[in-house]
């Protein structure tokens, strides 16, 4: 089984050095963190993920930048993205697309099971 | 008036008669004064002038036929004089009397009439006054039920922003956590209480996450997903995820339902949460055996004037220890809780009113007669949803 590419952007580092750990402790993933969401881009041109895993809530910036500046390079448009949230309850989000567009969210703080099985849903499409 | 009149000179001419056949009887004389002073009382003092000069008329014509004898001429004009006097002066008293009488009875009518216009006046006063105090008293319950709902507007915008924060500021600790324990618990343990720690830390983790996504909900209520419901199929349907608790509980379940009650159109989900958080409280608050009784039946809002009943109301009864009266009015705030540290958010009652009124709905809190809490909430049919 091929190795897949996770980046996960979120301002607080121990939520990507844990996202890291779990994941690629299970094996099957390589991930990379970045904090600094403004270097989103350049890190994710450099890293070509598989797929992004972005928080919506970091200072400065909205989630629709970032994901719009990712959607619109052209290495970079395919690559699925993933909503990570703090503001919307598990009950809600339950891993499906919500109503606001065609993307998916995921509630804070995610069962590992749940972001696995999302992740292999988005990345098989 | 002739007639009287008429009658009167006929009593008059009887009189006369008598006095002719009596002869020269003073007291006879006297009764000229009848007819005159009828006259006088009944037809007025000109009536009463002309009854008492024909009286002396008649009584002079009497005294010529009686043919008496007088010692000179003066003596009989004498008499006339005297006797047209004294009736003149009983049919111009009497005449007078009567006017007055006339006048003061106006006088007493006009005054009633007064009285009366001034007691419809106060009447009218009185009913304006008692409708402006029901306008007030109107006016005064819908500015209190205003006030309430700003209150608990900017309650709910207080709330909303505390959760806003607590879920962003805790909720990223709590994903570190949670990933934490993913980690150690898809890794084999050194011993079983390290696997025993790892689970209650995972625990801990989804309790506090739960908090705060009921705080969420609270605080920015999901947009309703409306269908058409049976009522009763969202009871039972809420009976049955309480179902163990109930049996470990040896709660008796009786169910009234008035099976004729028309569909809602509810968000079955949101309501079967309002129904089971309803039924959990109420088993919290009985001793093991107790009664949940849930009651259906139709009803008209007081508000509404329509024809059939415009609601469903529901009422579930449990045979529990009852509201405190002071706690009846903050059942509903969020927070509030009766229950021991960690058994419970006291989220559930606030979120079972928040749930109701974006429906459109309503709920009441309150004890029963017999014991025990009752809550009654009131559904209407034709919806008129804030969402």
């Amino acid at each position: 089984m091929m190795t897949k590419r996770i980046l996960v952007v979120d301002d607080e580092p121990s939520v990507t050095r844990n996202l890291k750990l779990t994941l690629e402790s299970g094996g099957g993933y390589e991930v990379l963190g970045e904090n600094n969401a403004t270097n989103t881009l350049s890190t994710a041109r450099a890293f070509r993920p598989d797929l992004v895993l972005l928080d919506v809530m970091m200072p400065g910036l909205d989630k629709g930048d970032v994901a719009a500046r990712l959607r619109a390079d052209p290495l970079l448009r395919d690559t699925p993205i993933i909503f990570l949230t703090a503001l919307v309850s598990n009950e809600e989000t339950d891993g499906h697309e919500m109503s606001s567009g065609a993307e998916t969210f995921l509630a804070k703080p995610v069962d590992i099971g749940e972001l696995r099985q999302t992740l292999e849903d988005h990345i098989r499409r | 008036m002739l007639v009287v009149v008429g009658l009167l000179l006929g009593l008059i001419a009887a009189v006369g008669w008598v006095d002719y056949v009596t002869g020269v009887e003073v007291s006879v004389s006297l009764l000229y004064l009848i007819p005159i002073a009828l006259g006088s009382w009944v037809a007025g003092r000109s009536v009463g002038i002309i009854l008492a000069l024909a009286s002396t008329g008649v009584w002079l014509a009497v005294d010529l036929l009686a043919g008496h004898a007088y010692g000179h001429w003066f003596i009989p004009l004498w008499d006339t004089l005297m006797t047209a006097s004294s009736f003149l002066v009983v049919a111009v008293l009497l005449g007078t009397l009567r006017e007055v009488n006339e006048g003061l009875e106006q006088i007493v009518a006009r005054r009633t009439k007064a009285l009366q216009a001034e007691n419809a006046e106060r009447r009218r006063a009185e009913e304006d006054l008692t409708q402006a105090l029901t306008d007030v008293r109107k006016t005064h319950a819908e500015l209190q039920r205003t006030q309430i709902q700003l209150i608990e507007a900017a309650k709910a915008e207080s709330i909303g922003r505390l959760a806003t924060g607590v879920a962003h500021e805790v909720k990223n600790p709590l994903m570190t956590l949670s990933l934490g324990v993913d980690y150690f618990l898809g890794r084999k343990p050194e011993n079983p209480d390290q696997a025993q720690l790892v689970q209650d830390m995972k625990e801990a983790v989804l309790r506090a996450s739960n908090v705060i996504n009921v705080l969420l909900d609270y605080s920015r209520p999901r947009p309703l997903q409306r269908t058409s419901e049976d009522i009763h199929n969202i009871i039972e349907n809420s009976l049955a995820l309480v179902r163990h608790q109930l049996n470990k509980q040896n709660v008796t379940v009786v169910r009234d339902f008035d099976t004729a009650l028309p569909p809602l159109s509810l968000d079955r989900t949101r309501i079967e949460q309002v129904f089971v958080n309803l039924f959990l409280n109420a088993m919290q608050a009985m001793p093991p055996g107790g009664t949940l009784t849930v009651r259906t039946f139709a009803s008209t809002p007081f508000w509404s004037d329509s024809d059939p009943p415009a609601g469903v109301i529901v009422e579930v009864d449990d045979t529990g220890h009852g509201i405190m009266p002071q706690h009846v009015a903050k059942l509903f705030d969020p927070f509030f809780t009766t229950k021991p540290p960690g058994q419970g958010t006291g989220l559930g009652l606030a979120i079972v009113r928040r749930i109701m009124e974006i429906h459109g709905d309503s709920i009441h809190l309150g004890n029963r007669k017999e014991g025990g809490a009752r809550a009654t909430l009131q559904f209407n049919t034709q919806p008129n949803a804030t969402l």
